[in-house]
């Protein structure tokens, strides 16, 4: 192994870098803009899909009326749910974005406001955090409805209150699950379109031909590019992540997966790229094949938005692409933390890169016909 | 016989021996009696060929791009591989590089069989591929400092610069170069190993007339360093000027191999000086008194024959001594265009894409 050359092809692949100011905005600033318009849409956007999940616990008129109430709101469906059933499980199976419980000493905390003028109880508001359409819409209709029916009761003081709970446990928002996306995203089209560079670009120029003759065997040639891919992998990862971070107060949890799933993210799109330059010669032809194929997976592996809300078909088709398990894989490592789900994603995401990585390099050619 | 300066492992003496390429020298020291043996690299072969190319064929399908050619390249010259667009020069170019694989032949460099040999070779020969682009965004001397650090032994760079005549642009993007320093930066980067053999592939295509000159000068230098150098072209001013040897390759095979002088003694035409408004009567007489013949003449222009180039001095030496006045003479004789267009019925020029 090269050292001394695969540590001048770092170097100066670096520097090259930088002076391409497209490619570092494409790289670096494009996701950052990303970040801020998504982040901006969906922090307080409407939505027209207003079903709310509705567990009453208690039997006594006064929470029956409230649940009228509801129901009497034209611009949200009221879906009544069996008092015995497990609501936060109900909501993931049934996919429902927003649920109302009304704990079982609501009537009887109403009716003691009459003797004694302390006493509170509080409504739990479920939510799924990665829906930042429906959530704050019906939030804010059943705070109105509680302001109103606490003004009624008590003429000033709010007796009813309203408890948020997570349905993934902890406070998430839409950012939470955007950041993630946004990194395998980024990192696939570096990686697809870095590869794609190297083998169409260079070809055309002569560069792989000269390789060719000179002392570097294909191996060396590809760590060292990998080295470099690796370094703008983590660069822009480290950038969106600060970003995130300062901007939009995203917590994320840093973790050994954290790093495999950046590596193998890195090595399955550069074998993808390296697959679509074997195929596609033609540099432009191949920039084209490298957008049909990254645009239209960014789009369906739910970078911007969650799979649910997504037809069946689609979804079903979603969980097909690589890009899908490195952003579920990301999300679970970095935001929710749940290391089942972590090793699960990432799982898929390693076997993929090994495939896509090992067939792209077996099918790389320097040689001409 | 090659001399060789080894340091002794036991002393640090300097020793001086000789020895013939390829021989084993058994040598002691002076200074402390240490035995030792010193190796002389056989760097070409000992019939003096550093390229030997044998029957060699590449076939696509039905289609022969290179057709059963044999030729071989003497150590220090100038090799001109002249032919039109697709008539199977870089296809050659390229098996000899061990680009491509030949479909049948042998190639030897430095004596020794590509096939078998070529990780050995490839240090001992720089190239510039046909159409080469590098690194759009490193500068001049980072191109030649990357594609240094590939071998164990190389040049140093900044003679390279200086001999390329780079000096002034070595701190300049090579995106931000004309066509003409591109191609010298490719030739510099073709020498950054000290190569023995330089392969340069169309090296002048799409310059302009300056800058083709300045790309033939630095050629030309790099004959005078002692190396050989392998040119492809489909430009013959550039053979012309260039090439020591000159094969001309059409539809795959060769047509025509030997120097500018050998090829255009057997396929070109006789040379022709011409006298323009010649205005002696008797200037013709005299001529043809001499032996000289005169193959038109007509409102004060002559045209003779010329078969030896003292013929020329003759010539004028009568037209001096006759106070001869005239106009302006010239000497006119075949080029590679018009051997390749009697041996073709084509012009090379109009042949090819």
């Amino acid at each position: 192994m090269n050292l001394k050359f695969i540590k001048t092809d770092l170097i100066l692949n670096i520097k090259s870098w930088f002076r391409s100011k497209g490619t570092v905005f494409w790289t670096i600033l494009f996701p950052i803009l990303l970040i801020m318009i998504f982040g901006a849409i969906f922090s307080g956007a409407g939505d027209i899909e207003y079903n709310v999940v509705v567990q009453n616990l208690d039997e006594t008129d006064f929470s029956k009326n409230f649940v009228d109430i509801l129901k009497n709101i034209s611009v949200i469906k009221v879906d009544e749910v069996d008092e015995n059933i497990d609501l936060q499980e109900h909501m993931k199976e049934e996919n429902v974005k927003v649920a109302l419980q009304i704990p079982e000493n609501f009537g009887e905390t109403l009716q003691r406001y009459f003797i004694d003028r302390n006493v509170t109880v509080n409504l739990t508001y479920y939510y799924d955090p990665t829906d930042s359409n429906t959530v704050p819409v019906v939030r804010s209709i059943v705070s109105g409805v509680l302001n109103e029916y606490n003004n009624q009761i008590t003429q000033s003081s709010s007796i009813i209150g309203l408890d948020e709970k997570s349905t993934l446990g902890e406070d998430f928002d839409f950012i939470d699950f955007f950041v993630p996306g946004m990194i395998g995203f980024t990192i696939m089209t570096s990686m697809v379109y870095g590869s794609i560079e190297r083998n169409t670009k260079y070809r055309k120029d002569g560069i792989l031909r000269k390789m060719l003759t000179m002392p570097i065997s294909r191996v060396e040639w590809i760590f060292s590019k990998m080295l470099f891919m690796l370094f703008l992998s983590f660069l822009s990862t480290f950038v969106i992540l600060i970003f995130g971070i300062f901007v939009w107060g995203l917590s994320v949890h840093i973790n050994i997966f954290f790093f495999i799933i950046i590596i193998a993210n890195s090595f399955l799109f550069s074998g993808l790229g390296m697959i679509i330059g074997r195929f596609v010669k033609e540099e432009e032809t191949a920039d084209m094949a490298g957008g049909a194929i990254t645009f239209p997976m960014m789009f369906l592996a739910g970078t911007f938005f969650p799979l649910e809300q997504m037809p069946a078909f689609l979804q079903t088709i979603a969980q097909g692409l690589p890009l899908y398990y490195v952003n579920e894989a990301l999300r679970n490592t970095m935001i929710y933390g749940n290391l089942d789900k972590t090793i699960y994603f990432t799982s898929f995401v390693i076997v993929f890169a090994l495939i896509f990585f090992l067939v792209g390099v077996f099918l790389t050619k320097w040689k001409e016909d | 016989m090659i001399t060789k300066k080894t340091q002794c492992p036991k002393c640090r003496y300097i020793i001086s021996s000789s020895g013939n390429p390829g021989e084993v020298v058994k040598i002691t020291c002076p200074s402390c009696g240490n035995i030792g043996k010193i190796s002389f690299k056989k760097e070409i072969s000992d019939n003096g060929k550093v390229i030997e190319v044998f029957n060699l064929k590449k076939a696509y399908g039905d289609l022969i791009a290179v057709n059963d050619i044999s030729f071989s390249i003497n150590k220090g010259e100038i090799f001109a591989f002249l032919g039109p667009n697709g008539a199977g020069k870089t296809t050659t170019v390229e098996m000899i590089e061990s680009i491509r694989q030949p479909t049948s032949g042998e190639i030897k460099i430095l004596g020794k069989d590509i096939k078998t040999s070529f990780e050995e070779i490839r240090s001992q020969i720089g190239i510039l591929p046909q159409e080469f682009h590098s690194f759009e965004r490193l500068t001049v001397k980072e191109t030649l400092i990357y594609f240094s650090s590939l071998y164990k032994k190389h040049a140093n760079i900044d003679e390279i610069i200086k001999a390329m005549d780079l000096k002034s642009e070595e701190n300049k993007l090579y995106k931000d170069l004309s066509g003409g320093l591109k191609q010298r930066v490719g030739v510099a980067i073709a020498l950054v190993n000290d190569p023995n053999i330089i392969f340069l592939d169309e090296p002048s295509t799409g310059l302009d007339p300056k800058a083709r000159r300045e790309v033939w000068e630095v050629i030309a230098s790099l004959k005078n360093k002692g190396k050989t150098v392998f040119l492809t072209t489909h430009y013959m001013e550039e053979a012309e000027y260039l090439a020591d040897h000159i094969a001309i390759i059409h539809k795959g095979k060769i047509i025509a191999e030997g120097s500018l002088d050998e090829l255009i003694s057997k396929y070109g035409e006789e040379s022709v000086l011409r006298i323009k408004n010649c205005k002696s009567a008797n200037f013709i007489d005299i001529l043809k008194d001499e032996g000289f013949e005169v193959l038109k003449q007509g409102n004060g222009d002559i045209a003779i024959k010329i078969l030896y180039k003292e013929q020329v001095l003759e010539i004028l030496s009568i037209l001096k001594v006759e106070c001869v006045d005239y106009g302006t003479i010239d000497i006119r004789r075949s080029n590679l265009e018009e051997i390749f267009l009697k041996l073709t019925g084509a012009k090379l020029s109009e042949v090819g894409t």
